[in-house]
Protein backbone atom coordinates (compact mmCIF):
# COMPACT_ATOMS: atom_id res chain seq x y z
CA UNK A 1 0.00 0.00 0.00
CA UNK A 2 2.67 2.56 0.67
CA UNK A 3 4.76 1.77 -2.19
CA UNK A 4 2.40 2.89 -4.52
CA UNK A 5 0.35 5.34 -2.46
CA UNK A 6 1.54 8.41 -4.90
CA UNK A 7 -0.28 6.93 -7.70
CA UNK A 8 -3.33 5.70 -5.79
CA UNK A 9 -3.91 8.94 -4.43
CA UNK A 10 -4.05 10.49 -7.94
CA UNK A 11 -6.15 7.29 -9.11
CA UNK A 12 -8.73 8.32 -6.87
CA UNK A 13 -8.38 11.81 -7.66
CA UNK A 14 -9.09 10.95 -11.48
CA UNK A 15 -12.26 8.30 -10.36
CA UNK A 16 -14.30 10.72 -9.62
CA UNK A 17 -14.33 12.83 -12.94
CA UNK A 18 -16.64 12.04 -15.91
CA UNK A 19 -14.86 9.59 -18.32
CA UNK A 20 -12.63 11.17 -21.03
CA UNK A 21 -13.47 8.83 -23.64
CA UNK A 22 -16.45 10.14 -26.10
CA UNK A 23 -18.85 7.17 -27.39
CA UNK A 24 -18.35 8.22 -31.14
CA UNK A 25 -20.85 7.93 -33.06
CA UNK A 26 -23.30 6.15 -31.00
CA UNK A 27 -23.83 9.42 -28.82
CA UNK A 28 -22.08 11.86 -29.92
CA UNK A 29 -20.36 13.10 -33.01
CA UNK A 30 -17.27 13.12 -34.11
CA UNK A 31 -15.08 16.60 -33.63
CA UNK A 32 -15.52 18.98 -36.70
CA UNK A 33 -13.51 21.62 -37.23
CA UNK A 34 -12.89 24.65 -39.72
CA UNK A 35 -9.97 23.47 -40.80
CA UNK A 36 -11.18 19.70 -41.57
CA UNK A 37 -9.83 18.55 -44.92
CA UNK A 38 -12.25 15.89 -46.17
CA UNK A 39 -13.80 14.81 -49.11
CA UNK A 40 -13.16 16.95 -52.27
CA UNK A 41 -16.44 18.90 -54.24
CA UNK A 42 -15.52 19.57 -57.84
CA UNK A 43 -16.94 22.06 -59.53
CA UNK A 44 -17.55 21.06 -63.00
CA UNK A 45 -17.94 24.63 -64.36
CA UNK A 46 -14.50 25.78 -63.31
CA UNK A 47 -12.50 22.89 -64.21
CA UNK A 48 -10.78 23.57 -67.05
CA UNK A 49 -9.41 19.89 -67.05
CA UNK A 50 -5.70 21.03 -66.86
CA UNK A 51 -4.34 18.32 -64.82
CA UNK A 52 -2.52 20.38 -61.63
CA UNK A 53 -4.39 18.28 -59.00
CA UNK A 54 -3.02 14.92 -61.09
CA UNK A 55 0.53 16.44 -61.16
CA UNK A 56 0.98 17.74 -56.99
CA UNK A 57 -1.25 14.65 -55.81
CA UNK A 58 1.61 12.82 -53.24
CA UNK A 59 -0.46 10.16 -53.21
CA UNK A 60 -1.09 9.68 -56.90
CA UNK A 61 -4.87 9.43 -56.15
CA UNK A 62 -5.95 11.41 -59.19
CA UNK A 63 -6.77 10.88 -62.36
CA UNK A 64 -8.18 12.83 -65.72
CA UNK A 65 -11.39 10.93 -66.77
CA UNK A 66 -13.59 11.75 -69.82
CA UNK A 67 -17.25 12.87 -68.98
CA UNK A 68 -19.98 13.55 -71.36
CA UNK A 69 -22.04 16.86 -71.33
CA UNK A 70 -21.39 20.42 -72.58
CA UNK A 71 -18.56 22.05 -70.85
CA UNK A 72 -17.47 25.26 -72.65
CA UNK A 73 -14.05 25.77 -70.52
CA UNK A 74 -13.28 22.20 -70.58
CA UNK A 75 -12.43 21.54 -74.58
CA UNK A 76 -11.27 17.73 -74.00
CA UNK A 77 -14.16 17.06 -71.49
CA UNK A 78 -11.73 15.52 -69.09
CA UNK A 79 -12.25 16.02 -65.44
CA UNK A 80 -10.21 14.30 -62.26
CA UNK A 81 -11.73 11.43 -60.37
CA UNK A 82 -10.33 10.87 -56.78
CA UNK A 83 -9.01 7.82 -55.33
CA UNK A 84 -10.29 8.00 -51.70
CA UNK A 85 -8.54 4.71 -50.75
CA UNK A 86 -5.29 6.54 -52.03
CA UNK A 87 -6.26 10.27 -50.86
CA UNK A 88 -4.07 11.54 -48.00
CA UNK A 89 -6.50 14.22 -47.62
CA UNK A 90 -3.25 16.74 -47.86
CA UNK A 91 -5.73 19.33 -49.74
CA UNK A 92 -2.80 20.15 -51.86
CA UNK A 93 -4.76 19.79 -54.88
CA UNK A 94 -7.12 22.75 -53.44
CA UNK A 95 -3.82 24.66 -52.69
CA UNK A 96 -2.59 24.71 -56.03
CA UNK A 97 -6.00 24.55 -58.81
CA UNK A 98 -5.31 27.31 -60.84
CA UNK A 99 -9.31 27.79 -61.36
CA UNK A 100 -10.57 26.89 -57.73
CA UNK A 101 -12.48 24.26 -59.02
CA UNK A 102 -11.60 22.12 -56.09
CA UNK A 103 -12.76 22.70 -52.48
CA UNK A 104 -12.65 20.32 -48.90
CA UNK A 105 -15.47 19.36 -47.03
CA UNK A 106 -15.55 17.94 -43.42
CA UNK A 107 -17.08 14.89 -44.79
CA UNK A 108 -14.36 12.45 -43.32
CA UNK A 109 -13.51 9.31 -41.46
CA UNK A 110 -15.92 6.61 -40.80
CA UNK A 111 -18.66 8.84 -42.82
CA UNK A 112 -16.67 8.12 -46.13
CA UNK A 113 -16.93 4.39 -45.10
CA UNK A 114 -17.89 1.45 -47.86
CA UNK A 115 -18.11 -1.95 -48.28
CA UNK A 116 -17.15 -2.18 -51.50
CA UNK A 117 -13.29 -1.52 -52.93
CA UNK A 118 -14.61 -0.60 -56.18
CA UNK A 119 -16.44 2.47 -54.80
CA UNK A 120 -13.77 4.15 -53.22
CA UNK A 121 -13.12 5.71 -56.65
CA UNK A 122 -15.19 9.02 -57.12
CA UNK A 123 -15.92 9.46 -60.68
CA UNK A 124 -16.43 13.43 -61.95
CA UNK A 125 -19.97 13.30 -61.98
CA UNK A 126 -20.35 12.22 -58.39
CA UNK A 127 -17.35 14.31 -57.18
CA UNK A 128 -19.30 17.74 -58.62
CA UNK A 129 -21.92 16.12 -55.82
CA UNK A 130 -22.16 17.05 -52.62
CA UNK A 131 -20.72 14.48 -50.30
CA UNK A 132 -23.96 13.87 -48.04
CA UNK A 133 -27.42 16.00 -48.49
CA UNK A 134 -27.06 17.72 -45.63
CA UNK A 135 -25.06 18.23 -42.70
CA UNK A 136 -21.92 19.39 -43.89
CA UNK A 137 -19.60 22.04 -44.22
CA UNK A 138 -17.09 23.43 -46.90
CA UNK A 139 -13.71 24.06 -45.13
CA UNK A 140 -11.00 24.42 -47.14
CA UNK A 141 -11.19 26.55 -50.17
CA UNK A 142 -8.61 28.22 -52.55
CA UNK A 143 -9.15 31.70 -51.09
CA UNK A 144 -7.09 30.71 -47.72
CA UNK A 145 -4.18 30.23 -49.71
CA UNK A 146 -3.89 33.67 -51.69
CA UNK A 147 -2.65 35.76 -48.89
CA UNK A 148 1.05 34.96 -49.61
CA UNK A 149 4.00 37.19 -50.28
CA UNK A 150 5.55 37.23 -53.39
CA UNK A 151 8.95 35.27 -53.63
CA UNK A 152 12.19 37.83 -53.05
CA UNK A 153 14.56 39.02 -55.52
CA UNK A 154 17.73 36.46 -55.13
CA UNK A 155 19.60 39.29 -55.43
CA UNK A 156 18.66 41.33 -52.65
CA UNK A 157 19.38 37.62 -50.64
CA UNK A 158 22.70 37.19 -51.98
CA UNK A 159 23.88 40.85 -51.20
CA UNK A 160 22.48 41.26 -47.48
CA UNK A 161 24.64 37.60 -47.09
CA UNK A 162 27.80 39.50 -48.19
CA UNK A 163 27.51 42.09 -46.22
CA UNK A 164 27.16 39.93 -43.37
CA UNK B 1 25.59 -18.67 -28.41
CA UNK B 2 25.48 -19.47 -24.69
CA UNK B 3 28.58 -19.55 -22.42
CA UNK B 4 29.15 -22.43 -19.54
CA UNK B 5 27.86 -25.22 -21.08
CA UNK B 6 24.40 -23.80 -20.50
CA UNK B 7 21.39 -24.22 -23.23
CA UNK B 8 20.05 -20.86 -24.83
CA UNK B 9 16.47 -20.47 -26.28
CA UNK B 10 15.73 -17.97 -29.14
CA UNK B 11 12.63 -16.49 -28.81
CA UNK B 12 10.73 -13.77 -31.13
CA UNK B 13 9.93 -10.66 -29.03
CA UNK B 14 7.33 -8.89 -31.36
CA UNK B 15 6.36 -7.66 -34.07
CA UNK B 16 3.39 -8.40 -32.57
CA UNK B 17 4.14 -7.95 -28.47
CA UNK B 18 2.94 -5.01 -26.16
CA UNK B 19 6.41 -4.22 -25.12
CA UNK B 20 7.91 -3.70 -28.41
CA UNK B 21 7.80 -0.34 -30.08
CA UNK B 22 5.50 -0.29 -32.94
CA UNK B 23 6.36 -2.66 -35.76
CA UNK B 24 9.74 -4.20 -35.39
CA UNK B 25 10.79 -7.48 -33.89
CA UNK B 26 13.88 -8.85 -31.59
CA UNK B 27 15.88 -11.59 -31.96
CA UNK B 28 15.90 -12.46 -28.17
CA UNK B 29 18.65 -15.22 -26.80
CA UNK B 30 17.56 -16.23 -23.01
CA UNK B 31 19.71 -18.70 -21.37
CA UNK B 32 16.78 -19.01 -18.15
CA UNK B 33 15.57 -15.72 -17.72
CA UNK B 34 18.63 -13.79 -18.85
CA UNK B 35 18.74 -12.09 -21.94
CA UNK B 36 22.08 -13.07 -23.33
CA UNK B 37 21.56 -11.28 -26.55
CA UNK B 38 19.46 -9.45 -28.95
CA UNK B 39 18.94 -8.64 -32.27
CA UNK B 40 16.76 -6.15 -34.14
CA UNK B 41 14.26 -7.36 -36.61
CA UNK B 42 13.47 -4.46 -38.77
CA UNK B 43 11.63 -4.33 -42.23
CA UNK B 44 7.83 -4.37 -41.63
CA UNK B 45 7.74 -0.45 -42.51
CA UNK B 46 10.06 -0.23 -45.19
CA UNK B 47 8.90 1.46 -48.45
CA UNK B 48 11.76 3.64 -49.35
CA UNK B 49 10.96 7.39 -48.34
CA UNK B 50 14.09 8.71 -49.66
CA UNK B 51 13.88 7.44 -52.75
CA UNK B 52 9.85 8.15 -53.00
CA UNK B 53 11.16 11.86 -52.36
CA UNK B 54 13.31 11.89 -55.26
CA UNK B 55 10.34 11.57 -57.53
CA UNK B 56 7.80 13.88 -55.46
CA UNK B 57 7.88 17.85 -56.01
CA UNK B 58 8.91 20.41 -54.00
CA UNK B 59 5.62 20.89 -52.60
CA UNK B 60 4.83 16.97 -52.28
CA UNK B 61 7.39 15.91 -49.98
CA UNK B 62 6.09 18.20 -47.17
CA UNK B 63 3.67 15.10 -47.26
CA UNK B 64 6.05 12.75 -47.79
CA UNK B 65 8.55 14.08 -44.95
CA UNK B 66 7.07 13.20 -41.60
CA UNK B 67 5.90 9.81 -42.44
CA UNK B 68 9.75 8.95 -40.84
CA UNK B 69 8.26 9.01 -37.56
CA UNK B 70 4.21 8.83 -36.86
CA UNK B 71 4.65 9.69 -33.33
CA UNK B 72 6.89 12.52 -33.40
CA UNK B 73 6.21 14.23 -37.45
CA UNK B 74 6.07 18.16 -36.70
CA UNK B 75 10.08 17.95 -36.09
CA UNK B 76 10.45 16.26 -39.41
CA UNK B 77 8.08 18.41 -41.31
CA UNK B 78 9.79 21.59 -39.79
CA UNK B 79 12.89 20.28 -40.92
CA UNK B 80 12.24 19.38 -44.14
CA UNK B 81 10.56 22.58 -44.72
CA UNK B 82 13.85 24.46 -42.80
CA UNK B 83 16.41 22.39 -45.17
CA UNK B 84 13.91 23.12 -48.40
CA UNK B 85 14.10 27.05 -47.16
CA UNK B 86 17.82 27.14 -47.44
CA UNK B 87 17.93 25.48 -50.74
CA UNK B 88 15.64 28.92 -51.69
CA UNK B 89 17.94 31.16 -50.26
CA UNK B 90 14.81 32.85 -48.05
CA UNK B 91 14.40 34.20 -45.23
CA UNK B 92 10.69 33.29 -43.96
CA UNK B 93 8.59 35.48 -41.76
CA UNK B 94 8.82 36.24 -38.10
CA UNK B 95 5.37 34.63 -37.79
CA UNK B 96 5.91 31.62 -39.16
CA UNK B 97 8.93 30.59 -37.60
CA UNK B 98 7.10 30.94 -33.92
CA UNK B 99 4.03 29.16 -35.39
CA UNK B 100 6.56 26.62 -36.79
CA UNK B 101 8.31 26.41 -33.09
CA UNK B 102 4.86 26.16 -31.43
CA UNK B 103 3.81 23.00 -33.56
CA UNK B 104 7.40 21.35 -33.07
CA UNK B 105 6.97 21.90 -29.25
CA UNK B 106 3.51 20.38 -28.97
CA UNK B 107 4.56 17.34 -31.31
CA UNK B 108 7.53 16.90 -28.16
CA UNK B 109 5.14 16.87 -25.57
CA UNK B 110 2.63 14.85 -27.94
CA UNK B 111 5.18 12.11 -28.48
CA UNK B 112 6.69 12.12 -25.01
CA UNK B 113 2.80 11.90 -23.53
CA UNK B 114 2.34 8.47 -25.95
CA UNK B 115 5.72 7.40 -24.46
CA UNK B 116 4.43 7.61 -21.10
CA UNK B 117 1.37 5.63 -21.98
CA UNK B 118 3.92 2.85 -22.89
CA UNK B 119 6.59 3.31 -20.59
CA UNK B 120 3.89 2.81 -18.06
CA UNK B 121 2.07 -0.10 -19.86
CA UNK B 122 5.29 -1.82 -19.75
CA UNK B 123 5.80 -1.04 -15.77
CA UNK B 124 2.18 -2.55 -15.23
CA UNK B 125 0.92 1.30 -14.48
CA UNK B 126 -1.76 1.09 -17.10
CA UNK B 127 -3.85 3.61 -15.56
CA UNK B 128 -1.09 6.40 -15.47
CA UNK B 129 -0.60 5.54 -19.15
CA UNK B 130 -4.51 6.56 -20.15
CA UNK B 131 -4.25 9.84 -18.11
CA UNK B 132 -1.15 10.79 -20.86
CA UNK B 133 -3.17 9.57 -23.64
CA UNK B 134 -6.13 12.27 -22.50
CA UNK B 135 -2.45 14.77 -22.32
CA UNK B 136 -2.12 14.14 -25.90
CA UNK B 137 -5.70 14.09 -26.40
CA UNK B 138 -5.88 17.66 -25.50
CA UNK B 139 -2.82 18.46 -27.97
CA UNK B 140 -4.52 16.63 -30.55
CA UNK B 141 -7.27 18.94 -30.21
CA UNK B 142 -5.64 21.73 -30.79
CA UNK B 143 -3.81 20.72 -33.49
CA UNK B 144 -7.81 19.96 -35.00
CA UNK B 145 -8.14 23.24 -34.69
CA UNK B 146 -5.65 25.04 -36.30
CA UNK B 147 -4.54 22.70 -38.91
CA UNK B 148 -7.43 20.44 -39.56
CA UNK B 149 -5.66 17.10 -38.89
CA UNK B 150 -4.66 15.48 -35.80
CA UNK B 151 -1.78 13.46 -36.52
CA UNK B 152 -0.38 14.32 -39.54
CA UNK B 153 -0.37 18.24 -40.49
CA UNK B 154 1.38 19.11 -43.36
CA UNK B 155 1.17 23.07 -42.08
CA UNK B 156 5.52 23.82 -41.92
CA UNK B 157 5.82 23.75 -45.70
CA UNK B 158 8.68 25.67 -47.47
CA UNK B 159 8.49 29.57 -46.83
CA UNK B 160 5.99 29.81 -44.31
CA UNK B 161 2.87 27.66 -42.73
CA UNK B 162 0.34 26.88 -44.56
CA UNK B 163 -2.13 28.99 -44.13
CA UNK B 164 -3.29 31.95 -41.19
CA UNK B 165 -3.60 31.02 -37.36
CA UNK B 166 -7.67 31.03 -36.57
CA UNK B 167 -8.52 33.98 -34.81
CA UNK B 168 -8.56 33.76 -30.52
CA UNK B 169 -4.67 31.62 -31.24
CA UNK B 170 -3.28 32.73 -28.13
CA UNK B 171 -5.97 32.66 -25.90
CA UNK B 172 -6.63 28.58 -26.73
CA UNK B 173 -3.28 27.93 -26.80
CA UNK B 174 -2.48 28.87 -23.28
CA UNK B 175 -5.47 27.21 -22.44
CA UNK B 176 -3.97 23.92 -23.88
CA UNK B 177 -0.85 24.60 -22.45
CA UNK B 178 -2.25 24.76 -18.65
CA UNK B 179 -4.68 22.07 -19.28
CA UNK B 180 -1.36 19.87 -20.12
CA UNK B 181 0.47 20.68 -17.38
CA UNK B 182 -1.92 20.18 -14.96
CA UNK B 183 -2.37 16.22 -16.00
CA UNK B 184 1.63 16.44 -16.67
CA UNK B 185 1.69 17.02 -13.14
CA UNK B 186 -0.80 14.66 -12.12
CA UNK B 187 1.47 11.89 -14.03
CA UNK B 188 4.90 12.82 -12.95
CA UNK B 189 3.98 12.59 -9.09
CA UNK B 190 1.97 9.47 -10.05
CA UNK B 191 4.83 7.64 -11.96
CA UNK B 192 7.91 9.10 -10.99
CA UNK B 193 7.09 8.75 -6.97
CA UNK B 194 5.97 5.29 -7.20
CA UNK B 195 8.19 2.74 -5.57
CA UNK B 196 7.14 -0.08 -7.82
CA UNK B 197 7.93 2.15 -11.07
CA UNK B 198 11.17 3.10 -9.52
CA UNK B 199 12.36 -0.35 -8.75
CA UNK B 200 11.97 -1.43 -12.21
CA UNK B 201 13.83 1.52 -13.70
CA UNK B 202 16.29 2.52 -11.43
CA UNK B 203 20.08 1.37 -12.21
CA UNK B 204 18.57 -0.64 -15.30
CA UNK B 205 19.78 0.27 -18.23
CA UNK B 206 22.63 2.19 -17.59
CA UNK B 207 24.15 4.24 -20.62
CA UNK B 208 27.21 6.35 -19.92
CA UNK B 209 27.61 9.34 -21.76
CA UNK B 210 30.87 8.50 -23.24
CA UNK B 211 29.08 5.17 -24.67
CA UNK B 212 26.38 6.95 -25.73
CA UNK B 213 28.50 9.32 -27.72
CA UNK B 214 30.65 6.60 -29.14
CA UNK B 215 27.51 4.95 -30.36
CA UNK B 216 25.24 7.83 -31.74
CA UNK B 217 22.99 8.40 -29.26
CA UNK B 218 21.25 11.75 -28.89
CA UNK B 219 18.25 13.47 -27.31
CA UNK B 220 16.57 12.19 -23.90
CA UNK B 221 19.14 9.36 -23.61
CA UNK B 222 22.04 11.14 -23.71
CA UNK B 223 21.09 14.24 -21.35
CA UNK B 224 20.13 11.46 -19.06
CA UNK B 225 24.12 11.06 -19.35
CA UNK B 226 24.34 14.56 -17.97
CA UNK B 227 25.33 15.68 -21.54
CA UNK B 228 23.34 19.16 -21.90
CA UNK B 229 23.46 18.35 -25.95
CA UNK B 230 20.22 20.29 -27.16
CA UNK B 231 20.86 21.33 -31.17
CA UNK B 232 17.96 23.89 -30.18
CA UNK B 233 20.78 25.46 -28.12
CA UNK B 234 24.38 24.52 -29.53
CA UNK B 235 22.45 25.29 -33.36
CA UNK B 236 19.70 27.16 -32.78
CA UNK B 237 17.29 27.28 -35.91
CA UNK B 238 13.84 29.17 -36.31
CA UNK B 239 13.77 31.63 -33.52
CA UNK B 240 15.35 29.27 -30.31
CA UNK B 241 18.09 31.51 -29.76
CA UNK B 242 15.49 34.28 -28.93
CA UNK B 243 13.62 32.30 -26.70
CA UNK B 244 14.32 31.34 -22.94
CA UNK B 245 14.78 27.32 -21.98
CA UNK B 246 16.84 25.12 -19.98
CA UNK B 247 18.61 22.06 -21.68
CA UNK B 248 17.31 19.28 -18.22
CA UNK B 249 20.02 16.81 -17.68
CA UNK B 250 20.24 13.91 -15.28
CA UNK B 251 23.75 11.77 -14.22
CA UNK B 252 22.28 8.44 -13.09
CA UNK B 253 22.20 7.23 -16.96
CA UNK B 254 19.38 4.81 -16.43
CA UNK B 255 15.83 4.35 -17.56
CA UNK B 256 14.87 6.02 -14.68
CA UNK B 257 16.82 9.20 -15.25
CA UNK B 258 15.43 9.16 -18.77
CA UNK B 259 11.70 9.01 -17.35
CA UNK B 260 12.84 12.43 -15.51
CA UNK B 261 14.34 14.11 -18.35
CA UNK B 262 11.40 13.63 -20.70
CA UNK B 263 9.27 14.96 -17.92
CA UNK B 264 11.22 17.80 -17.21
CA UNK B 265 11.81 18.69 -21.02
CA UNK B 266 7.80 18.91 -21.43
CA UNK B 267 7.91 21.51 -18.85
CA UNK B 268 10.92 22.97 -21.06
CA UNK B 269 8.11 22.28 -23.91
CA UNK B 270 5.26 24.38 -22.51
CA UNK B 271 7.58 27.58 -21.54
CA UNK B 272 8.86 27.77 -24.65
CA UNK B 273 5.16 27.84 -26.44
CA UNK B 274 3.77 30.76 -23.04
CA UNK B 275 6.89 32.24 -24.64
CA UNK B 276 6.44 32.07 -28.68
CA UNK B 277 2.81 32.43 -28.55
CA UNK B 278 2.96 36.01 -27.66
CA UNK B 279 5.01 36.84 -30.50
CA UNK B 280 2.04 35.59 -32.85
CA UNK B 281 0.30 38.53 -33.83
CA UNK B 282 -2.72 38.79 -36.01
CA UNK B 283 -2.57 40.20 -39.56
CA UNK B 284 1.17 39.57 -40.17
CA UNK B 285 2.40 37.37 -43.39
CA UNK B 286 2.57 34.20 -42.70
CA UNK B 287 4.12 32.50 -46.14
CA UNK B 288 6.05 33.34 -48.85
CA UNK B 289 5.53 32.36 -52.23
CA UNK B 290 7.74 29.94 -53.74
CA UNK B 291 8.61 29.33 -57.65
CA UNK B 292 8.14 26.32 -58.28
CA UNK B 293 11.68 25.39 -59.38
CA UNK B 294 14.46 25.37 -57.01
CA UNK B 295 17.87 26.80 -57.74
CA UNK B 296 20.63 24.01 -57.27
CA UNK B 297 22.26 24.02 -54.14
CA UNK B 298 22.20 21.92 -50.75
CA UNK B 299 20.04 22.34 -47.83
CA UNK B 300 20.82 21.20 -44.98
CA UNK B 301 18.88 20.97 -41.38
CA UNK B 302 19.77 20.00 -38.09
CA UNK B 303 16.70 19.45 -35.57
CA UNK B 304 15.94 18.48 -32.05
CA UNK B 305 13.13 15.86 -32.44
CA UNK B 306 11.56 14.61 -29.29
CA UNK B 307 14.19 11.45 -29.23
CA UNK B 308 17.46 13.01 -30.81
CA UNK B 309 18.90 14.61 -33.50
CA UNK B 310 17.69 14.64 -36.70
CA UNK B 311 19.92 15.42 -39.73
CA UNK B 312 18.10 16.75 -43.02
CA UNK B 313 20.17 17.21 -46.05
CA UNK B 314 18.78 17.52 -49.67
CA UNK B 315 20.66 17.69 -53.11
CA UNK B 316 19.01 20.21 -55.59
CA UNK B 317 20.12 20.24 -59.04
CA UNK B 318 17.92 23.09 -59.92
CA UNK B 319 14.22 22.02 -60.87
CA UNK B 320 11.33 20.81 -59.68
CA UNK B 321 12.46 17.37 -57.91
CA UNK B 322 15.02 17.14 -54.78
CA UNK B 323 18.23 15.28 -56.48
CA UNK B 324 18.79 13.48 -53.32
CA UNK B 325 16.76 13.40 -49.55
CA UNK B 326 18.80 12.25 -46.63
CA UNK B 327 18.24 11.78 -43.18
CA UNK B 328 20.20 10.21 -40.46
CA UNK B 329 17.67 8.59 -38.12
CA UNK B 330 18.18 8.76 -34.32
CA UNK B 331 16.33 5.64 -33.11
CA UNK B 332 18.89 3.24 -35.21
CA UNK B 333 21.45 3.59 -32.61
CA UNK B 334 18.91 3.72 -29.91
CA UNK B 335 17.35 0.06 -30.89
CA UNK B 336 20.67 -1.99 -32.42
CA UNK B 337 24.35 -0.61 -30.32
CA UNK B 338 23.13 0.65 -27.49
CA UNK B 339 20.20 -2.35 -26.77
CA UNK B 340 22.99 -4.67 -27.27
CA UNK B 341 25.50 -2.54 -24.97
CA UNK B 342 23.42 -2.64 -22.36
CA UNK B 343 22.57 -6.55 -22.49
CA UNK B 344 26.25 -7.36 -22.85
CA UNK B 345 26.95 -4.87 -19.39
CA UNK B 346 23.99 -5.95 -17.27
CA UNK B 347 22.02 -8.77 -16.38
CA UNK B 348 19.21 -8.12 -18.32
CA UNK B 349 16.14 -10.45 -17.24
CA UNK B 350 12.84 -11.06 -19.88
CA UNK B 351 11.05 -8.49 -17.64
CA UNK B 352 13.56 -6.29 -17.50
CA UNK B 353 14.22 -6.32 -22.01
CA UNK B 354 10.91 -4.36 -22.50
CA UNK B 355 11.57 -1.36 -20.72
CA UNK B 356 15.00 -1.10 -21.27
CA UNK B 357 14.15 -1.09 -24.69
CA UNK B 358 10.96 1.49 -24.03
CA UNK B 359 12.83 3.83 -22.03
CA UNK B 360 15.52 5.07 -25.12
CA UNK B 361 12.32 5.89 -26.60
CA UNK B 362 12.94 4.77 -30.46
CA UNK B 363 10.21 5.03 -32.88
CA UNK B 364 10.34 1.91 -35.22
CA UNK B 365 9.40 3.44 -38.86
CA UNK B 366 12.28 5.75 -38.13
CA UNK B 367 15.11 2.75 -38.98
CA UNK B 368 13.18 1.45 -41.81
CA UNK B 369 11.80 4.20 -43.94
Amino acid sequence: MEMVWATLSKTVKYLFRKPYTRMVPKSEPPFKTENLRGRHILDLNKCTGCGMCKIVCPAFAIDLVPVEGDFPQNKPKRFPRIDLHKCTFCGLCVEYCPFSALVMTDTTGFELYTKDKDSTLVMPTELAKPPKPEGYRVTITKDRFLKQLPPPKPKKVESKKGKG
Amino acid sequence: MGGNGSKTVMLYFGPQHPGVPGNVGYKVWVDGERVVDAELVPGFLHRGFEKMMEFRTWEMNVVMGYRFCVEDPDSLELGYAEAVDRIFKIDIPEKAKYVRMIQAEFGRIASHMFWVNFMAGVTGLRTVGFWAIAAREEILKWFGWVVGHRVYHSFSVPGGIRWDVPEGFKERTLEVTNKVEDIVKDIESALLKNRVFRARTQGIGILKADDAIKMGVTGPSLRAAGVPYDVRKVVPYENYDKVTFDVPTMTEADAYARSVVRFKEVYQSLRIIRQAVEEVRPGEPHRIKLPLAAPKGVGIARIEAARGEYFIHIVSNGGRQPYRVRLRSVSMPLMTTAVKHIIKNEEVTIADFPIIVKSLDPCSPDIDR
